[in-house]
């Protein structure tokens, strides 16, 4: 009789092959001996390669024979691309912030971490009437709760979480209250400090909006 | 008193104690370290392994240098020593000198060559060593290059016999060897020293075996809690009660052959008497007559094994008094767990070693190796009772997958729930001291002990029939030394092996543990004791062409062993020459950016 694709219940499926009780299975010592042999196996090739350097990279190779294990701390893994790590302030071609202190983010942050103080730039400056700069920008790496939403309202491309590195446990939570300077010194994931967004300025031919020369 | 007339033997007596006491406790110390360690292996991690000592580099550049420089020196001094005053040198200082100098040369070569291949080269030998390992395929290479050299030379030596070929063979063989070893000892010595000089500070690890003794010094330190409502006194024997048997057991084991000193039984031993070891002694009696035999056993008892199960059984008592001593019902589970496991695999464990006594005919353990020694291995000759044997010693020192007393998933830790400090410690070590000594004991009842196979009392014989086909006199002194050694490997293998069951099995249930100690292994050891019993009733009865068809396959058993150590050599070698399996696969955005910066760095993994 032909098998029928459904089974004799009308369900769908392959059917498991029960382990057979065979003499070798109920005397345990033959499977004892297998399965000692997989472990000893697993042992033997992961010291080989441990003690003649021969261990796959964790990161770009991939499972062959032995378990691809990355050895933290001594190995790490990149964060994936899209990771939130901690904030970094980023910088305009002249290497001033681009953060213009509209307190969007202090403002879209649920937990309230982000403090900024406004600062005018001088009588005289090009700047001056179209934006502000952050005197203070402070952030507590304790309360954030790493949601990314400041970096969703930021309309300059100021603030990324695209650092990938990982919050860092200290001593003492006043290391956790990361200021303006340290956050412009963190760098991006390719180690710069601007963004793939072009910054357009006012008087300059690329600006797309109006200024004050052309209104 | 004049030191040198003083009677010694008490001072050697006290020495073999001491050391079954050391052998004990240092192995047993060594396995808890060994088994984290393995388990760790298993999973591709390195395991416990960050305890380092910081020596101050020059140091140990001043250390590397003037060892080897010394080194060099004992082997010219050697050489010198050795060199016959007339004709070419002896097949076996030729053998020594080249052999040595060729290993030494290719490991030194292997290590350069390695690390140069994981930091990059840093200078012209680095890159010299990187070049002939990339010419040979891999730093592996040039060890099979080193190898093959090395066979080669034997078989040259061997080869080439006494003519005046043989002469030059042995002669350049030998001087040499001597030369290159001092060469490749003195060059890989400063190559390391230079190489370490930018470094503030050189770390010992000991390939991470520092761990287990700061792990020792970490529990002596450590708070001993007490409960409230314990018994204070029983609570703190318990330990002591665990520990003390699982060592002492290990007495009644020989490590090796009697020695045999040329100096009369009644007369003082003295220092002067450790010179006068036999140099030769015949297979049959143990010492010659008017010789003193010095066995290396510490305790000589004629209870022999009745000694092992005795104290054994008192281990039950510890457990058991930890558990009710501790004011908690998890250890009081735990012990009465232990209890009746212990004492329901005492039967089994004693009734699958009857078919060893009947064969062997003695509960003496130096005389059961002897026996071994003379027809063929209990392995061969019981292979059922080895395999409940091990089954009930592995369950008598609860381990997994017997590890029921302390079965964490239900009752915490069992017994020692309520133990912390060196009393836990003393818990964990008697276990593992537990490994060593049943080891020890199926080393000696199954695997011959200190015999080798081919190996007799006097020589390298290998006959099998009445078909000799190698027979070469080595004195009593060496075959001790070997036996002893060969001792010591099987023990560690045995324990090696009880330590990776602990990785591979799940454990049992209860009813499960009980079922099989007494409705299996019972039973089963009361078969072996009936089967053992008739083949034994048939061979007495049975003609002379029968009892030379066993000798004959007794003698075939010995060379099963050789021939099956030879093999296990060379899978061993292959099995380092195979290359690694690597794919690579960017198969994510941390891949890709792992990619970019040209792989996965890391930090030196110290092991």
């Amino acid at each position: 009789m032909k098998a029928s694709p459904l089974g004799p219940r009308g369900v769908v499926g392959t059917p498991l092959k029960r382990p057979d009780r065979t003499i070798s299975v109920q005397s345990y010592v033959p499977e004892i001996v297998k399965g000692l042999g997989i472990t000893m196996g697993h042992f033997f090739t992961n010291t080989k390669e441990m003690v003649l350097g021969q261990r796959n990279d964790p990161n770009t190779e991939a499972i062959a024979d032995g378990i691809n294990t990355v050895s933290y701390p001594e190995q790490q893994r990149p964060y994936p691309e899209r990771f939130r790590g901690v904030h970094r302030l980023t910088e305009r071609e002249d290497g001033s912030p681009r953060c213009v202190a509209c307190l969007c983010c202090s403002t879209a942050c649920p937990a309230q971490c982000i403090h900024i103080e406004a600062g005018e730039y001088p009588e005289g400056d090009k700047r001056r009437g179209y934006e502000r700069f952050p005197d203070k920008f402070v952030i507590d790496e304790l309360r954030c709760i790493f949601c990314g939403y400041c970096v969703e309202a930021c309309p300059c491309d100021a603030i990324r979480m695209d650092t990938g590195i990982h919050p860092v446990p200290y001593d003492s939570r006043e290391q956790f209250i990361y200021a303006k300077d340290l956050l412009l010194k963190m760098p991006g994931r390719k180690n710069d400090h601007v963004t793939e967004n072009p910054r357009h300025e006012p008087g300059e031919a690329t600006h797309p909006g109006i200024d004050r020369d052309r209104h | 008193m004049n030191i040198w007339d003083m009677n010694i033997w008490p001072l050697l007596i006290a020495a073999k104690s001491a050391f079954v006491v050391l052998f004990g406790m240092n192995l047993g110390v060594l396995l808890t370290w060994t088994d984290r360690r393995q388990g760790a292996m298993m999973q591709d991690r390195i395991g416990p392994n960050r305890a380092v000592i910081w020596l101050p580099t020059r140091m140990v550049q001043a250390i590397l240098v003037l060892g080897a420089l010394g080194a060099t020196g004992a082997t010219l001094l050697a050489a010198q020593a050795l060199r016959p005053e007339e004709g070419a040198p002896s097949t076996l200082s030729a053998l020594l000198f080249g052999e040595l100098a060729l290993f030494l040369s290719w490991f030194t070569m292997v290590l350069i060559a390695s690390g140069a291949h994981a930091r990059g080269a840093r200078n012209s030998f680095d890159r010299f060593a990187t070049g002939l390992a990339a010419a040979l395929g891999g730093a592996r290479f040039i060890a099979l290059a080193g190898m093959l050299a090395q066979v080669a030379l034997f078989f040259l030596i061997v080869v080439s016999g006494g003519g005046e070929f043989g002469e030059t063979v042995r002669e350049v063989s030998f001087g040499a060897g001597a030369a290159l070893f001092g060469l490749a000892a003195v060059s890989g010595s400063l190559y390391a020293a230079v190489s370490m000089h930018a470094e503030p500070r050189v770390g010992l690890r000991l390939a991470g075996l520092l761990h287990p003794a700061a792990d020792g010094l970490k529990t002596l330190f450590k708070e001993d809690i007490i409960p409230p409502g314990a018994d204070r006194l029983l609570h703190s024997i318990a330990p002591f009660i665990t520990f003390f048997p699982a060592l002492v057991v290990l007495g009644i084991v020989p490590f090796g052959d009697a020695l045999c000193f040329d100096t009369a039984r009644d007369q003082p031993f003295t220092v002067k008497s450790l010179g006068t070891l036999i140099s030769q002694v015949d297979s049959a009696a143990l010492c010659p007559t008017g010789s003193t035999a010095f066995k290396l056993q510490a305790l000589d008892l004629n209870v022999g094994l009745l000694y092992f199960f005795a104290l054994a059984g008192t281990g039950i008592v510890g457990a058991a008094l930890a558990g009710w001593a501790s004011d908690n019902k998890f250890s009081l589970l735990g012990g009465l767990r232990a209890a009746s496991q212990m004492v329901s695999y005492e039967v089994a464990l004693g009734l699958t070693l009857v078919g060893a006594l009947m064969v062997y005919g003695t509960i003496r353990v130096d005389e059961m190796i002897q026996w071994q020694a003379r027809n063929a291995w209990g392995i061969f000759v019981q292979p059922f009772a080895f395999v409940l044997f091990f089954a009930a010693a592995v369950a008598e020192s609860k381990r997994i997958p017997f590890d029921l007393p302390e079965g964490e998933s239900e009752i915490v830790a069992g017994y020692f729930t309520e133990y912390s400090g060196m009393k836990f410690a003393m818990f964990f070590f008697s276990e593992y001291i537990a490994v060593v000594s049943s080891s020890a004991l199926m080393a000696a009842i199954f695997f011959g002990g200190w015999h080798l196979p081919f190996v007799d009392r006097s020589a390298i014989h290998v006959a099998v029939g009445d078909t000799v086909y190698l027979h070469y006199a080595v004195s009593h002194g060496a075959i001790v030394v070997l036996g002893v050694l060969g001792f010591i490997i099987k023990i560690i293998a045995l324990c090696w092996v009880q330590l990776s069951i602990r990785w591979t099995l799940p454990r049992f249930r209860y009813d499960q543990l009980m079922r099989l100690g007494w409705r299996k292994l019972l039973p089963l050891s009361l078969l072996n004791v009936l089967g053992t019993g008739l083949v034994i009733l048939l061979l007495q009865g049975a003609s002379e062409t029968v009892a030379s068809a066993v000798r004959y396959l007794a003698n075939l058993s010995m060379a099963l062993l050789a021939g099956s150590a030879a093999l296990g050599f060379l899978l061993f070698i292959k099995f380092m020459m195979k290359a690694p399996n690597k794919k690579q696969l960017l198969s994510s955005t941390s891949a890709e950016y792992a990619q970019a910066r040209g792989g996965t760095h890391s930090r030196r993994m110290e092991a």
